[in-house]
Order: structure tokens, then C-alpha cells, then sequence
């Protein structure tokens, strides 16, 4: 056996060495990240959106470039269209009025995007069903209180069926995200009422957008209504001009000051020890001038 | 002019005569900074991707060496404006030494700069489209005005030595030194009026220039100060470059003063009394330096913000080695190698000195380095080579050229003017007559 064990374990190598590279390239094949959402802004811009993305060192790097179908229907087989993924990994379909989309059994829409997938990356689908909820808002002042109305509900059979205990949050846009001022949860009228902060400072004229969001619901995916009012504190955004700052193209007086009275002392010095040299100079040639009229 | 003929037979041979080995030394540095110009042109063919530096870490080796070269600068010309101001006695043999530290290093300092810019085709913008709000521009006018000041205080230092090797008629060398000491000489002869001249203009650049070493290297150190970097946002950085800056030339005055002693037999004027008082000088320093390193990371790591705690934790992890021997080896070594009478040898000095250098090196390397490598808002698409810095052979052939100028320009002076000025020594000699 001692006689046979380094044929064995060159052998154990070499079959090793034979497997561990495909066992790599299999693993090199990326799983994808894939999600369907669909969106609908003021009761008008509809659109799904399909993220193609993956994760490597806990991040997430998006696939763009990659060819994704959507389709409609229940069976998920009526195209709607191929988009390709942008930079973000997205690509997008909007749902125009004239878009006719057949409905389920349950009377609600059925959409599904799907990446067929490539050498190097796998195939993916996602499905969605989504019902066709309207969002209304409304803003009213109670005794010096600010209140918005919030109401939504499906259509079944041309009657109105109130969306209950759904949660809806109100935002205000700030400069850089939207801040949450309220949430509430519709009751089985599918109504709600949410008090308004009376701080939030808007426009010189006080103009603010309220928005109105489901957001990642179930039932609904995203849906946002917005509305614009006088409820926030006027406030005027004018930067005063300023003059001679580090900002500016002028720079701040005592930094001149400092800098010439710098340079001017320095250079000055300068100038002292050039015309020192100079002197020299001169002196050496009346010196030598001296000479050659005594020799 | 007249000097000593001792003195010129004992100075002069070496720009007399040139050995083999100073033609095979020279040609070795000249070798290596060939090799620095040829990955100078890969860099400007290819472009930054030769280097180590990317997105994060825009400052590498170039910045280090700049900031380490403009060092040895401003300390050159303080530590020969400071003898010179206080008629040290010993300082003599040394000054010469101190004085071209200074216009060396000034000379090869900024080119570093040029270097790491991306864009050289936009340099000339400094000048033409400057904004004296920002710390380059400051740089620029500094580096600029400080340039012609150490010029003018070394051209100063020379012209009496220039006339007495004009006038010594046996000095055998090419026809066009001699023209150039002619020249270079301004007719001086030492008339009472040319001397008192030449003090005045002597002693008011000498503070002139120790003045505008501290600002000026205050300004490069402000270029990091002002900035919101972790480890760089610091009021005492001004100062504390300025310590730093006199530690490392220090250190090099003892280097050289070994080689000159060394290659040009010059025993009998650079003695160990020289070294020691170097060193002496250089243990000193180190204590201040030590003082306001520890002042500056001790309040940095007491405050604990955020990113100055992550910066402070990669140094005594990721930099360990080369923290603990940039602020602990190379600033304690050296002082106790110069603090025990024992161990006070010309060759232990010189040792502690030579430590001292590159621990001083390390510690600019470790200033910038690690900094950017700690950015405040974390990169997408993370890749380790995108954040940490790994410099490479172009950077380390550029480094390497730029000391290899260093050394020629070094060998080439000596070949022009004594290494050691005779003027000055001369005035000694006089001094010694006189006592």
C-alpha cells in the first residue's frame, strides 16, 4: 500500500484539480436579483418597473444592458413589451389609458416581466396581480386645523368598493427626500383623516405638495396622489449676496491685507539684498578703476 | 582676495581633481534616475493608472516625497539661518551643507507636484486664473518667493568664497570655473565697504528665510489643515510640520556631514564635536516633535469622532508596524542614542540619524496615506483596490530618481565650490589669531 500511496495521491490531485475548475465556473454563473412594481402617480402616469440587479460583497450592483419582457394576462402571456435595463438596472413600461388590460378572476390585473438570461448571468421572472385603486385627497382647515380627507376604493361592477384597513402615508417633499408628516389606516368606508403639522415652511407664497402614498402594497403596488396648497409657512429662499468671502471670487479684505504685507515685507527684503549686490558691484569696479589709474 | 593657504590646499583638491569612485557613484545615481525618467514617460503615456493612486487615495508617493523633500528645505534654511544669526561657533564646517540642503531639496521638492497633477497641460491655470483664497494658490506664491530667497542667501554665501578662489592663482581647474568665479565673484575684494555690504545682506536674509521657511512650510501644512480630513483637520498641523520638517533635516545634515568627512577627508574640520552638537540638536527636536505628534493624536483619539476613531484604529492595526516606527522608534532611538554620553560615537550618531530620516519619511507616509483611505461617505461598487493604496515600481522609480538628483546635484556643487567654505573658516582661523 506504502508502495501505491503517492500514485494514489497524485492521482487524488490531479482528479481534484479536474473538478474544482468546473466547480467554479458554475458558481461564476450570477443568480440575479429580480423584482416587478407597478406605480401609478395622480391617477394618470401608470408604469411596471422591473429592477435587474445582483449581490456581491453585500452590495447590490444593477445588470444594465439586459433585455426584459413584459407581459399582462392571467396567464401571464399577452407582451406588452421589451425594454432594456439603463444604467440603474431598470427598465420601465408605461401603461398609457389606451393600454387594454384584460382582468382576472379575482377582477384584478395580472403582469409578469421576465430575463431569459445568458452566459454568464440566470434567468429570472417575477409576477404581480394589482387592483385598480383610486386615491382621492382632499385638504380642509377645521377650526384653524389643518385636516386632509384621504379616500380610496376599486371599481367592481361599475360600484365603488372602499379599500379598508389599508395604510396610507402623507409626505411633504423636502429638499433632498420626502419627509413623513402622517400615516393612517382607512377605515371599512375606506376613509381617513390625517391632522397636518402647521410648521412645515413652503414656498415665498407658502405653497406646499402634500403626497399621498401606498406604498408597496399588496394589493395595489404604488400608488401616490399629490396636491398643492397654501398650508405651509411663506419663506423666502434668497441667499443675500455676499461679497468677499472664500466663496466668492473676491477674496476676503484681511486676507488681502495679510498677504501684501507679507509679500511686501518678504520681497522687500529681497530687493535690499539685490541692491546690496549691486553696490558691490559698483564699488568694485570704482575700486578696480582706482587701481588701474594709480598703476 | 587672500585666504589661508592651508585652507585652500586642504578644500580645494576636490574641484581639482575628480576620482574614479566619485564617476562610478555618480554614474549609479545618474543610472537610477534614468530609470525614473523612463517610468516618468510611461506615466505620461499611460497616464495615473501606472501608479497606485485612484479615485480615494489621489495623494501617494508624489505627495509624501513633496511634502518630505519641501522639509528638508525649510530646514535647511532654518537650521543655517539660526547659526548664522547666532554666530554659532561650530557652525562653520556645517553651514555650506545646511544652505544647499535647502535649495536642493527646493529644487527637486515641487516637481513631485507635477508628478501626481493629471493635468500638467493645466498647470500654467495656477498662475493665470489664481484665487488667493485657496491654499494652493498660497502654496504656489510661497514656494515661488521662498525659491528666490534661497537662492539669493546661498548666492550670498558664496561670493566670498567665488572671489578667493578667483584670486588663489594656483588653483588648477577648467578655464570656465575660473570664469565663472570671475563672474559669479562681483569684483568682490573684501573692501571694508563690500564686507559690511555683504553682512548686512547676509544677516537680513538669513532671517528672512528662517522667517519664510516656518511660513511657508506652515502653508503646505495648512493645505491639510483646512481641509475636514480625519487625522489632517488639526490647528497645531502648522507647527507640528514645522518641528517635523527641522527633525528630518537634522538628520540629513549628520547623513552628509558623515559622507563629506567621509569621501573628502575633511576629519580635521568636521570633527565629533560637530556631530555631537548636531546631535545634540537633533535629540532636542526629537523631543519636540514627539511632544506634538502625541499632542496631536492623543486630543484625536480623546474626542472620539467617528472617522478620526476609524482613522486612529487603521494605524494600530492596518499601519501598526510602520506607526510604531515612525512615532516611537524613530523618535526615541535617536535620543537615547544621543542622550548617553556612551554611545555618542560619529558612527552611532549617524545611525540615529539616518533612522531618523526615514522614520520621518514613514510618518508623512502614514499622515497621507491612511487618511484617504478613510473617506467619509463609503464608495459604490467597492473594490479593494479602489480605496487602499499599494504604490508601484513607477512611483518607487520616481522616488528613487528624485533621491538620486538629490545626490548628484549634491556631487556636483562640491565639484564647483568647497563643500566646506573657506571664507567662513578663514574667519575662524582669524578669530582663533585673535584670541
Amino acid at each position: 500500500m506504502k508502495k501505491y500511496l503517492p500514485k494514489i495521491l497524485f492521482l487524488i490531485s490531479l482528479v481534484t484539480l479536474a473538478i474544482v475548475p468546473s466547480q467554479s465556473q458554475e458558481k461564476s454563473k450570477i443568480t440575479p436579483y429580480f423584482q416587478l412594481q407597478y406605480f401609478k402617480v395622480n391617477d394618470q402616469e401608470a408604469y411596471l418597473k422591473s429592477t435587474l440587479s445582483y449581490s456581491m460583497n453585500r452590495m447590490e450592483i444593477p445588470l444594465p444592458g439586459m433585455i426584459i419582457s413584459f407581459f399582462a394576462g392571467e396567464a401571464g402571456n399577452e407582451p406588452l413589451a421589451s425594454v432594456i435595463t439603463d444604467e440603474k438596472g431598470v427598465a420601465k413600461v408605461a401603461l398609457g389609458s389606451d393600454t387594454k388590460l384584460p382582468l382576472n378572476g379575482d377582477g384584478a390585473w395580472s403582469f409578469r416581466s421576465e430575463f431569459k438570461g445568458n452566459d454568464t448571468i440566470d434567468g429570472a421572472d417575477s409576477e404581480l396581480a394589482i387592483r385598480n385603486v383610486t386615491l382621492e385627497m382632499t385638504l380642509s382647515e377645521v377650526d384653524s386645523i389643518k385636516k386632509i380627507g384621504l379616500k380610496a376604493y376599486t371599481l367592481q361592477n361599475g360600484k365603488e368598493v372602499p379599500a379598508s384597513e389599508e395604510a396610507v402615508i402623507v409626505y411633504v417633499p423636502r429638499m433632498f427626500s420626502l419627509l413623513p408628516v402622517g400615516e393612517a389606516s382607512l377605515d371599512e368606508n375606506g376613509t381617513a383623516t390625517v391632522d397636518f403639522p402647521s410648521d412645515i415652511p413652503g414656498d415665498e407664497k407658502g405653497n406646499i405638495t402634500v403626497i399621498a402614498r401606498f406604498e408597496e402594497n399588496p394589493n395595489f403596488g404604488n400608488i401616490e396622489k399629490s396636491v398643492t396648497e397654501k398650508w405651509g409657512i411663506p419663506t423666502s429662499y434668497s441667499v443675500p449676496t455676499t461679497h468677499r468671502a472664500l466663496w466668492t471670487k473676491t477674496p476676503p479684505m484681511w486676507m488681502i491685507i495679510t498677504l501684501s504685507i507679507l509679500l511686501a515685507g518678504v520681497w522687500g527684503h529681497y530687493f535690499f539684498a539685490i541692491i546690496s549686490l549691486i553696490l558691490i558691484k559698483i564699488d568694485a569696479k570704482r575700486k578696480k578703476d582706482k587701481d588701474e589709474f594709480l598703476a | 582676495m587672500q585666504a589661508d593657504r592651508k585652507l585652500l590646499n586642504e578644500l580645494t583638491p576636490e574641484l581639482v581633481h575628480t576620482s574614479t569612485k566619485w564617476y562610478v557613484t555618480f554614474f549609479i545615481f545618474l543610472a537610477f534616475f534614468a530609470v525614473g525618467i523612463y517610468a516618468l514617460i510611461l506615466q505620461i503615456d499611460k497616464g495615473h493608472i501606472v501608479t497606485g493612486m485612484r479615485d480615494n487615495v489621489v495623494w501617494g508617493f508624489y505627495i509624501v516625497n513633496f511634502i518630505f523633500f519641501m522639509g528638508l528645505s525649510y530646514s535647511g534654511a532654518l537650521i543655517s539661518g539660526v547659526l548664522h544669526l547666532f554666530h554659532t561657533g561650530w557652525r562653520k564646517p556645517v553651514i555650506r551643507m545646511a544652505e544647499l540642503i535647502t535649495v536642493i531639496s527646493l529644487v527637486i521638492g515641487p516637481f513631485f507636484i507635477f508628478f501626481c497633477i493629471g493635468r500638467l497641460d493645466r498647470l500654467h491655470f495656477l498662475f493665470i486664473h489664481p484665487r488667493i483664497q485657496s491654499p494652493i494658490t498660497w502654496d504656489v506664491i510661497a514656494i515661488c518667493t521662498d525659491l528666490v530667497g534661497c537662492f539669493i542667501y546661498l548666492y550670498l554665501s558664496f561670493i566670498e568664497d567665488f572671489a578667493i578662489l578667483r584670486d588663489f592663482s594656483e588653483l588648477n581647474v577648467a578655464p570656465w570655473k575660473k570664469k565663472l568665479y570671475k563672474i559669479m565673484s562681483l569684483g568682490y575684494s573684501g573692501t571694508e565697504k563690500q564686507r559690511k555690504l555683504l553682512l548686512n545682506a547676509r544677516t537680513i536674509m538669513a532671517a528672512m528665510i528662517i522667517a519664510i521657511a516656518i511660513i511657508v512650510y506652515s502653508v503646505l501644512a495648512w493645505i491639510f489643515g483646512v481641509t475636514l480630513q480625519p487625522g489632517w483637520h488639526s490647528t497645531i498641523f502648522g507647527p507640528y510640520f514645522v518641528i517635523a520638517a527641522v527633525f528630518s533635516g537634522t538628520g540629513l545634515l549628520i547623513i552628509l556631514m558623515w559622507i563629506f568627512r567621509k569621501v573628502y577627508h575633511l576629519e580635521e574640520y568636521i570633527t565629533k564635536r560637530h556631530f555631537v552638537n548636531v546631535g545634540v540638536l537633533l535629540t532636542i527636536i526629537a523631543a519636540f516633535y514627539g511632544y506634538f505628534t502625541f499632542s496631536d493624536y492623543l486630543t484625536k483619539w480623546y474626542g472620539s469622532i467617528k472617522m478620526d476613531s476609524i482613522l486612529i484604529d487603521k494605524l494600530f492595526n492596518q499601519y501598526y508596524s510602520l506607526f510604531i516606527f515612525a512615532n516611537y522608534i524613530g523618535i526615541l532611538l535617536p535620543g537615547i542614542i544621543i542622550a548617553y554620553p556612551k554611545f555618542r560615537t560619529i558612527r552611532n550618531i549617524t545611525v540615529a540619524a539616518i533612522i531618523a530620516l526615514i522614520a520621518l519619511w514613514v510618518n508623512r507616509y502614514i499622515i497621507v496615506i491612511p487618511t484617504l483611505e478613510t473617506p467619509f461617505l463609503p464608495i459604490q461598487d467597492f473594490r479593494s483596490d479602489w480605496i487602499k493604496y499599494s504604490p508601484t515600481w513607477v512611483e518607487w522609480a520616481l522616488t528613487l530618481a528624485g533621491v538620486s538628483i538629490f545626490a548628484m546635484l549634491f556631487m556636483l556643487v562640491s565639484k564647483i565650490v568647497p563643500i566646506i567654505s573657506i571664507s567662513e573658516m578663514q574667519e575662524r582661523d582669524q578669530n582663533e589669531v585673535m584670541k
